[in-house]
């Protein structure tokens, strides 16, 4: 029984415990990719995403993008059907045409760009000022905060759809009051979420610290707060994404969105309507691509979600215990 | 084990292993506990957080979290396996013959229900009866762990009431049924110490008056030593030493319980250095090959780094598991 | 108490706000009032003489009292495509808007609660995963693409419901169930998170070492305090179903509120427009005041000692 064992003994139980700690805590960033591509979630959400993307960018690229053409006498085919031209030509219309002769696919892609670019275009907007507004509300208080609380406590609540009509009334049809409409509400909604969460972070501890450390509080907003919000930010903005998507389909089929002849996929699901015993693929052609956009938004937001909290609670318990 | 007079514990663990499902990996919190609870005694559990006393209480009642499982060993109730029962026998127990006490009152209390509604729900669902008479008991329950003014507090919410006053609250429904053992985890921690001692006086009062069976969970040696009659200490889901509490003071064997009580901040007339024992308790994904104590342990000898010591009798009512345990002696 | 009053007195304040914000925005619209009354061949002078006969020449904030003072007497105007009287509109219109939006709004809860209870009872298992799923789909399916299906299916193909029209129960189904799926798929969502997290709560964990019944500890104490977020998102959905109305009214030509608004304002028949705006807008923001509501009786923890 010597003295020195029992040293060996120890110091060998130290290194293995301290390697053994060090493997749990491998940097919270790296741990969170880790997850995010682990998650099938996030990983069948963005493979959709990627498809519809690819077609949005590349198909009008390798098809074309002639939305408008109509070739009468080649209506109502289904998909992957072959037809003659009035130049004797054969053509190949992969989703076949629609109630006007007009190649549906051509069409799709156009409109999925559409839907991509207001969707996208709209939340990225709402996000850089509802972030603003809510960050400025949040942490300055006062009556900063109580006039943008009340504003946007008025509109986040408002559908979507109601507000787009009513501006619709007033500003006529088009894109621009759908835009406007989404943009508005989104963009409170997006506010009032990060006043929330900027609230609760204001009263941990750093930001005390950051204070005692002279910081201004311009400083501290977009230094400290802002990059621990932006996590169920952008969970949050996926969301919306989707709601966008939806609005912008549901008002161009109502007749108050996008226009004809301009293919937005809620437009051609209008156009089909009246032809579903006929040729129903072409309502269900844009019907599926606008469930599969959604889809795809909603699936990554969710598998954001769920790679950020638990971790970040995982994380916070253990460091407590 | 049996008292000196031959009667046998309300409560027998044997061997308990309780293991916890986490991210995906399942480890042992609880590691062959054996502890027995003799009937109108106050036995005091002690250790760390994190050394599972309060799984190996939630074991007993059979309370686990979805992630918690009890894989081995037996709980004697009475002479009856709980380990087995069904869960509908089960229900029937508690709060009957063994009730529990949470640490944090204030989460404990379902915040949408009125403490009369909550006692007077628990009163009818396990006794039957009209709400009067319900609400007379619950009544009677409140007066007795002296809350002022009873009557009106029992239209009262959660969140209306003081933290020593919600923790009356959880004694009263540990109480109502008159259970044979009443499990108390860290029932004062959460409190102000002036509260603190009061709530452990009223605990203390109430089981002289019931003469039931007393299992206090805590990591405060002060109350151990003003509650027990009997301690047991645990480290890493396991005992390493039972005593009697005087006994247990007077002379502590375990290295870990030496350490616990040298760590003690006294009032000295020379200014002394706080003591706190050396390294940390390990991840319980993580244990050394022998004793578990071994690393942190100043008299560890090479046997305790090779065999895992067992916990046997040590004279009197005494266990201790240890190797190579020396006198104690405050620096 | 003193919160209802003044949520009652800040309601009262949108309903003005937004009655003027609407006005103002229809009429500096630029269109032309006269445009959906009088047949095209009317000259500029006419035109002009039936604009100053409405009053619309006035400055806008005239015209906006002598409005407000018309309806306050119970005189809402015509509308300009029939000169229909906007008052016995809003009658007959909401009485129908009313009976589709209760149908819809019992169906998200009668359905949407229990199946979020069922999924975070038994969560991750089989039930859970298929719930969830049918949600997360649910909610991306646009419900005027879901309208288009459910006629397909059961109008055309099967022959079982009527696939337009009104009155009797058999033309409220469809239009019912398409208003309530996104509400559905959304409640599912928020009872089973809302009860995860009451399940995991420490006084859960006090129920069931008293003893308690699984039935009773899930259905009553976790139940009745995750019902506080349920219910204050309850007007949300109040005012998602009255945005989605406008849909499924126009789709399956349910004579509501909504499919007036959206003709009048593809029409241009501004009064119909204008007042129907208002109105809509009243009952969400009545919606929202009323989830405020419920949401301060349902949570004890507001009440002062």
């Amino acid at each position: 029984m010597t003295q020195t064992s029992v040293a060996e003994y120890k110091s060998a139980w130290e290194a293995q415990l301290l390697a053994f700690e060090e493997s749990q805590h491998r940097g919270t960033m790296k741990r969170l990719l880790v997850g995010a591509r682990r998650n099938r979630l996030v990983i069948s959400g963005t493979v959709l995403g990627l498809l519809v993307l690819a077609a949005a960018v590349l198909g009008p690229a390798v098809i074309g993008s002639d939305y408008r053409s109509q070739q009468l006498r080649n209506i109502h085919l289904s998909p992957f059907s072959t037809a003659d031209l009035p130049d004797q030509s054969q053509r190949f219309y992969l989703l076949g045409t629609d109630h006007l002769g007009r190649d549906v696919a051509q069409r799709l892609f156009v409109g999925i760009r559409v839907s991509l670019l207001v969707a996208l275009g709209v939340t990225a907007l709402s996000m850089l000022l509802g972030i603003l507004l809510g960050l400025v509300g949040g942490f300055s208080g006062g009556w900063r905060d109580r006039i943008i609380r009340g504003v946007t406590d008025f509109v986040w609540g408002f559908p979507l759809i109601l507000v787009a009509v009513l501006f619709a009334g007033g500003l006529g049809e088009g894109l621009f009051p759908v835009v406007l409409a989404v943009g508005l509400v989104n963009l409170a909604a997006i506010a009032r979420v990060v006043r929330g969460e900027v609230l609760v972070l204001k009263e941990r501890e750093f930001i005390e610290a950051a204070r005692a450390s002279g910081f201004s509080s311009g400083r501290i907003m977009f230094r400290h707060v802002l990059p621990n919000i932006l996590a169920p930010t952008f969970v949050l903005a996926s969301y919306y994404v989707a709601v966008a998507i939806i609005a912008e389909a549901a008002l161009s089929f109502i007749g108050l969105g996008a226009q004809p002849p301009l293919p937005s996929l809620g437009v051609m699901v209008a156009e089909g309507r009246n032809f579903l015993q006929i040729n129903h693929w072409e309502s269900t052609i844009p019907g599926i691509t606008i469930v599969l956009m959604v889809l795809s938004v909603s699936l990554i937001g969710d598998g954001l979600r769920d790679v950020f909290d638990p971790r970040l609670r995982h994380e916070a318990k253990r460091m407590e215990a | 084990m049996t008292q000196g007079n031959g009667t046998s514990p309300v409560l027998s663990i044997r061997n308990l292993t309780t293991t916890i499902q986490s991210d995906g990996l399942i480890f042992d919190v609880v590691r062959g506990l054996s502890l027995d609870v003799y009937p109108n005694e106050r036995v005091c559990l002690v250790g760390e957080s994190g050394c599972g006393k309060t799984i190996a209480a939630l074991s007993v009642m059979r309370l686990l979290p979805e992630a918690g499982e009890i894989t081995g060993g037996s709980i004697l109730f009475k002479g009856r396996e709980l380990v087995s029962t069904s869960e509908r026998d089960i229900r029937a127990i508690r709060a009957e013959e063994i009730s529990m006490i949470f640490q944090d009152p204030l989460t404990s209390l379902d915040p949408s229900f009125t403490v009369g509604s909550i006692l007077k729900e628990l009163i009818k669902v396990h006794r039957g009866g009209d709400d009067k008479s319900a609400a007379a008991l619950a009544l009677a329950t409140l007066a007795e762990v002296e809350i002022p003014d009873a009557k009106s507090r029992m239209d009262a919410y959660p969140h209306q009431l003081s933290g020593g006053m919600r923790q009356r609250v959880m004694i009263a429904m540990a109480l109502v049924l008159d259970p044979d053992l009443l499990i108390a985890d860290e029932p004062t921690t959460a409190l102000d110490v002036t509260v603190q001692a009061q709530i452990l006086e009223r605990l203390v009062e109430e089981q002289r008056q019931r003469q039931m069976a007393m299992l206090l969970i805590t990591h405060d040696l002060a109350v151990v030593a003003s509650v027990a009659d009997r301690v047991a200490v645990m480290y890493s889901g396991e005992i390493v030493e039972q005593a009697p509490v005087d006994q247990l003071f007077a002379d502590p064997r375990h290295p870990y319980t030496q350490g616990l009580i040298r760590a003690l901040p006294h009032v000295s007339p020379r200014k002394e250095p706080l003591y706190s024992i050396p390294g940390r308790v390990p991840p319980p994904q993580f244990t050394p090959p022998g004793c578990y104590f071994a690393p942190r342990c100043p008299y560890a000898i090479e046997r305790c780094w090779q065999e895992h010591p067992p916990l046997e009798p040590d004279g009197g009512d005494r266990l201790l598991r240890c190797y190579n345990p020396q006198p104690f002696a405050l620096l | 108490m003193r919160r209802i009053v003044s949520r009652t007195g800040y309601m009262i304040l949108i309903l003005i706000l937004s009655s003027i914000a609407v006005f103002y925005a229809i009429r500096l619209s630029g269109g032309d009032a006269t445009a959906a009354a009088l047949p095209a061949s009317t000259t500029a002078a006419q035109r002009e003489a039936f604009r100053e006969r409405l009053g619309l020449t006035a400055p806008i904030y005239v015209q906006y009292f002598q409005y407000a003072g018309r309806i306050l007497t119970g005189d809402m105007g015509n509308s300009l495509t029939n000169n229909a009287d906007i008052g016995q509109m809003l009658i007959r219109h909401g009485k129908n808007s009313l009976i589709l939006g209760a149908a819809a709004f019992a169906l998200v809860f009668v359905i949407g609660i229990p199946l979020g209870i069922w999924a975070s009872v038994r969560r991750n298992r089989f039930a859970d995963q298929g719930i969830m799923t049918f949600s997360v789909t649910g909610m991306a399916i646009p419900n005027f693409w879901l309208a288009l299906l459910v006629i397909w299916l059961f109008a055309s193909t099967f022959h079982l419901l009527p696939s337009a029209g009104c009155c009797e129960p058999r033309h409220l189904i469809l239009p019912a169930v398409v208003l309530a799926f996104e509400g559905i798929a959304l409640t599912v969502r928020m009872t089973r998170s809302a009860m995860l997290e009451n399940l995991g709560q420490d006084w859960v964990r006090t129920a069931r070492a008293a003893g308690l019944s699984e039935i009773r500890v899930i259905g009553k104490h976790a139940f009745r305090n995750a019902l506080i977020p349920i219910i204050s998102l309850a007007g949300l959905r109040i005012g998602q179903i009255v945005g989605y109305a406008l849909v499924v009214e126009t789709i399956f030509g349910w004579p509501g509120l909504g499919q007036v608004l959206v003709n009048a304002v593809l029409r241009r028949d501004y009064p119909v427009a204008q007042f129907f705006s208002v109105v809509l807008v009243a009952l969400v923001v009545i919606g929202n005041w009323l989830a405020d509501l419920g949401y301060v009786i349902a949570n004890p923890r507001l009440r002062r000692a």
